[in-house]
């Protein structure tokens, strides 16, 4: 497919990147829409699951999986409600929520992202303190977040990982979310958010209780879990489309397309996470680390680099070991068991 | 007016469709019907008029069966929201007839149970649905949520129209495979058109038809005249048998299709709350009350989650582009809003919500095996109601309500209706407690048409079945459990004859193990049949028989057996002496353990049968302690082979190691035997010796090793000197009366 995306840019944007598709959708949508909403939720729904519209623009799948997931996501940012989307590391949760703010505000850029130094400011507004100094508290001094700008444009704010945010930066979202408003007690005022203002929260619930949500808030959200890939063929795709992807914007060869080596390097994945071998025959030790899909198309990616920039041009399964082997092994002593005793049981199979 | 042809109005419907439902009602409101047809077994117009009795609470079932064989059984589940008990109600207030017009049970029962359920289940879904094609046609994958947007979630106009004109492009599709070549399906079109033809020529004007919508466009030339003379000659000369039919109470949990007989609806009472409750609060009213349940379960579901879960529901509807949210969109935003996005709370309402408890009700003017209304008249005395929900029930049998009950769920349990299941095992036949687990199936009603040709109450029917029994029954042991149950259920009739049995068989039997191995139940009885008001007199003297038969007998028995026909044995043995101990008769004791020493002594007797005798007389006195050790030390001299000693060890230890600990003798004896063992005896017996050790318990394997390494017990420190006289009296008093010695 073709896409005209800004050719010095590393990773552009999701809206810019599916512009063309982005722009078909709303061609052809005739439903209504909610207030500010650049697509009808319908059109946002298939612009996340793929296909072709009437027109013949293809639209590429953003999530491979359930598509009830993607319905109950989309209207809940129909609603008042925020959504926020959990799941183990690499099930897709922040590349979901990117694809939802840009088919749904034409912006996915609005983003906090969640760390344990993650402060107020980032979630209300923090200040010039040269024009502060200056001119004192003014409307010109305060710099404002992406939830301000977001309340003040209607449009979607996405907060990553939100539960590696501190407690009480947390809890600054409650007044946001159940009453739309920002007190500036400062300037004696408020941002007040316009219609199509909404937020979308990434969490990883495997870590859960890094910074448990307090209830209070866990109460201003749906809560939609992504589940990791359900069947080989699944993630098979998945990966698939993103290494393209990834490759394409690297700027890589075209190495021969090795479906082949994709399945193998997801089945090495799926057997350790699962902790037993595809056909249940044989268990298996699970490894430290996570196994995620995520994972899985980094050692894709990276073998290609390897083979292209070093190599003789051809992927081989050797080479993707090496990077299989990175990625298993993060504690030296269990997971060097754990990876020895998988190369057994493959080479008994 | 006469003379102008008579107004058939076809209703097809979707059998437990609540949207059918809404729309009959709203059809014969508006346009009053003078007699009402409905797709239905022709008996059925004999109970038709319970359905306006007020007790008449649905899920209900018409039952079909053929007398002969009740086990022929046929149910029409209706729900409350099932169309046809819609029409049926409907005509039912407004003083309208109502005539059932399928084809005869007495016909449809006759050709074998294989084809006996006519297809009155899930909506006409047949192994090649119709309906599929017509679902994907419309761009669904589930055609019974396209069937529900179509037809049941509309509101005001009429589907039947529609419906009628989509059936006949499907009948005309399909007509030549799929209906000409099943005769029972033409002949049930064929009685449902002559049941047309017999209301128009009754002279009646306007009628309406409330029948699967499959069969609509077949209904449609009911008043031709060749068709007529067809239909005729089709439902000539159809075999014929003599039925019964009658109302069951169903349940929801009956209705959904995860059960047996199911009608095909997987959430009865999903459907239940969409007829109750139509119109714009359904989902609102629907998430207040899954709040309800899961508060109930401690979870945490506030209103403002009912409302967001209400919204969700509503506009992920809208999204999919449904007219109204369905089960998928509650259960998703369920799922998202009350459940942090697990299933965990699906799980609840799944049960106890989508699917639903509730049980049915019939009046008692219901036609009912004379079996079925006794019992209904003994949960009534016994105060236990049927319910479809698991319950546990403790019984206290020293209060009079409660052994009613256990008697009637003892009777029942012979009757094989499994309505109660005991929760412990025999041995609580002793206590005062039994704990029950009841849940009530409505099948259960089946097997008490079948049951019924036993009796006319549960109480000679249960008696009738335990005398069949124990008729055909070959093992002594069978019938002393049957003796048991006559207890238990509180049958005083059939005792006799049975206690006659078992004495003509006790007397024949050549095997003294089937003896042993019906005494204990038979003991039992006679022990505890006081505290049931049971006479045992007769019971004595069987057992009294038995029990010299087998003293008689015993030596013999263990002659000559290997190791595991010895283990047996000597496990019959134990049982015997605690049986007989029950019942603390000296003379049947005196006579046991004269066989017992006989045992002791002889010849050609497995050690191990010999070391288990020796324990059973030491234990009941018999044997003074020196003369236990004497025998003890015989077998473990040298001139036993080790084997042997071993094999008397694991008998007389028997599992327990307490002797050990607390006879200082034994254990020395013990002690000095293995210390004596050639190493090569050592290493042959060791095996067994460790499985004798192994089955003791913890604490006294510690202390025997404790013993044996110091020398004193650790329980000899309590020496008898140290006891104070008086208080000593004092304990031994309260126990005396504790155990009902003293008054």
């Amino acid at each position: 497919m073709t896409h005209e995306t800004p050719a010095d840019i590393l990773r552009p944007h999701a809206e810019a990147q599916y512009a063309n598709e982005l722009a078909a959708l709303a061609a052809g949508d005739t439903r209504q829409r909610p207030p500010q909403w650049r697509l009808s939720p319908l059109a946002v729904v298939t612009y996340l699951m793929g296909a072709t519209l009437a027109d013949g623009t293809v639209i590429t799948p953003k999530y491979v999986g359930q598509r009830r997931l993607m319905e109950v996501a989309v209207a809940t940012l129909a609603t008042d409600r925020a959504l926020l989307l959990l799941g183990l590391p690499g099930t897709a949760k922040t590349w979901v929520s990117e694809h939802l703010a840009a088919a749904i505000s034409g912006d996915s850029s609005l983003l906090v992202q969640g760390t344990a130094g993650t402060a107020e400011e980032s979630v209300r507004y923090g200040w010039n303190y040269a024009r502060l100094l200056a001119e004192g508290p003014t409307a010109r001094a305060l710099v404002p977040s992406p939830v301000y700008r977001a309340m003040e444009q209607g449009t979607i704010v996405r907060v990553e990982e939100l539960t590696r945010m501190p407690s009480d930066v947390q809890d600054a979202l409650i007044t946001v979310l159940s009453e739309k408003v920002l007190p500036i007690p400062e300037l004696a005022s408020e941002v007040q958010a316009r219609p199509g203002f909404n937020l979308i929260a990434t969490a990883n619930n495997r870590d859960r209780g890094v910074n448990e949500l307090s209830s209070a808030l866990r109460r201003r959200f749906n809560t939609v879990i992504l589940p990791t890939p359900a069947t080989i063929d699944e993630e098979v795709q998945i990966v698939r489309q993103r290494v393209a992807a990834l490759a394409s914007a690297l700027s890589l060869p075209d190495l021969p397309a090795a479906p082949d080596e994709i399945r193998r390097v997801v089945s090495v994945f799926r057997e350790l996470r699962m902790g037993q071998s595809e056909d249940g025959r044989i268990k298996l030790k699970t490894p430290s680390g996570t196994m995620s899909t995520a994972e899985a198309i980094s050692v894709m990616v990276q073998g290609i680099a390897m083979a292209a920039h070093l190599g003789d041009g051809t992927l081989r399964f050797d080479n993707l070991l090496a990077g299989i082997e990175n990625t298993v092994v993060r504690d030296p002593v269990h997971d060097t068991v754990v990876w020895r005793e998988y190369l057994d049981s493959l080479s008994i199979r | 007016m006469d003379s102008a042809p008579a107004d058939v109005r076809v209703y097809g419907i979707r059998h437990h469709g609540p949207g059918s439902a809404l729309a009959v009602r709203r059809a014969l409101d508006t346009d009053p019907a003078d007699i009402v047809l409905i797709e239905g077994p022709r008996e059925a117009d004999a109970i038709a008029y319970l359905a306006g009795d007020p007790e008449m609470k649905p899920p209900v079932t018409m039952l079909g069966y053929a007398l002969d064989h009740p086990d022929r059984a046929v149910f029409y589940p209706f729900a409350s929201f099932s169309p046809e008990w819609v029409a049926l109600r409907w005509a039912g207030e407004a003083d309208v007839p109502v005539r059932y017009i399928d084809l005869a049970l007495t016909h449809t029962l006759a050709g074998g149970p294989s084809d006996a359920q006519p297809s009155l289940g899930s909506g006409e879904i047949r192994p090649r649905d119709p309906l599929t094609e017509l679902a994907l046609a419309a761009g669904y994958d589930d055609t019974e949520r396209w069937w529900e947007d179509m037809v049941e979630h509309r509101d005001a106009t009429s589907p039947f129209e529609a419906i009628a004109e989509a059936m006949t492009v499907l009948r005309e599709a399909y007509e030549p495979d799929l209906v000409a070549a099943d005769p029972t399906e033409r002949r049930r079109e064929a009685q449902m058109r002559a049941g047309i033809r017999a209301a128009t020529g009754d002279g009646y004007q306007r009628i309406a038809v409330v029948c699967g919508a499959w069969h609509v466009p077949a209904l449609a030339a009911a008043l031709d005249a060749k068709q007529a003379r067809s239909d005729t000659a089709l439902l000539r000369g159809m075999p014929k048998v003599k039925v019964a039919i009658t109302w069951v109470p169903w349940t929801h949990r009956r209705l959904a299709n995860a059960h047996g007989y199911g009608a095909g609806v997987t959430s009865p009472g999903w459907y239940h709350h969409l007829f109750t409750h139509p119109g714009p609060d359904t989902v609102a009213r629907w998430f207040t009350q899954a709040a309800r349940v899961l508060r109930a379960a401690d979870y945490s579901a506030s209103a403002a989650d009912v409302v967001e879960a209400t919204r969700l529901a509503t506009s992920l509807a809208a999204l999919r582009g449904r007219p109204l949210a369905g089960l998928v969109e509650l259960n998703d935003s369920a799922c998202a809003v009350l459940g942090d996005g697990t299933d965990i709370p699906m799980r609840l309402l799944s049960s106890e919500l989508i699917v639903g408890t509730l049980i049915g009700h019939v009046p008692a003017s219901t036609p009912m095996v004379p079996l079925a209304r006794n019992l209904a008249t003994e949960q009534k005395r016994c105060r236990l109601k049927p319910e479809a929900m698991p319950r546990s029930l403790e019984l206290d049998l020293r209060k009079p309500l409660d052994l009613a009950r256990s008697g009637l769920l003892h009777r029942l349990s012979i009757l094989r209706v499994g309505w109660g299941r005991e929760a412990q095992g025999r041995a609580s036949v002793g206590t005062f407690r039994e704990t029950w687990e009841l849940q009530w199936e409505p099948e259960l009603e089946v097997r008490l048409i079948e049951m019924s040709a036993l009796g006319t109450t549960v109480q000679t029917a249960a008696q009738a079945a335990l005398v069949q029994h124990a008729l055909a029954t070959k093992s002594i042991s069978e019938l002393t459990d049957a003796i048991e149950q006559c207890l238990l259920a509180d049958l005083a009739e059939p005792l006799a004859g049975i206690v006659q049995l078992v004495a003509d068989r006790a007397a024949l039997d050549v095997d003294i193990t089937h003896l042993m191995e019906a005494l204990p139940a038979l003991a039992r009885t006679i022990r505890y049949g006081d505290v049931r008001g049971t006479d045992s007199g007769a019971l004595a003297t069987v057992l009294g028989g038995m029990v010299s038969r087998i003293a008689a007998g015993l030596v013999p028995a263990c002659t000559s057996l290997d190791s595991g026909a010895a283990e047996s044995i000597s496990r019959l043995i134990s049982d015997t002496q605690s049986a007989l101990s029950l019942l603390s008769d000296p003379d049947l004791f005196g006579s046991f353990h004269d066989a017992l020493a006989d045992l002791v002594e002889r010849d050609r007797i497995h050690a191990s049968l010999q070391g288990r005798a020796t324990r059973l007389l030491a234990d009941a006195g018999r044997l003074a302690p020196e003369q236990v050790e004497r025998r003890v030390s015989r077998a473990l001299s040298r001139g036993t082979t080790p084997l042997d000693g071993a094999a008397f060890v694991e008998g007389f230890l028997g599992g327990s190691g307490v002797a050990l600990v607390h006879d200082a003798d034994l254990l020395g004896l013990l002690d000095r035997w293995l210390a004596t063992l050639e190493s090569e005896a050592f290493i042959e017996i060791l095996p067994l010796l460790r499985r004798t050790f192994g089955t003791f318990e913890l604490a006294e394997r510690r202390q025997i090793g404790e013993r044996v390494r110091t020398g004193v017990g650790p329980v000899s420190a309590l020496g008898h000197r140290s006891l104070d006289p008086e208080r000593v009296a004092a304990g031994i008093e309260t126990i005396a009366r504790l155990l009902g010695a003293t008054t």
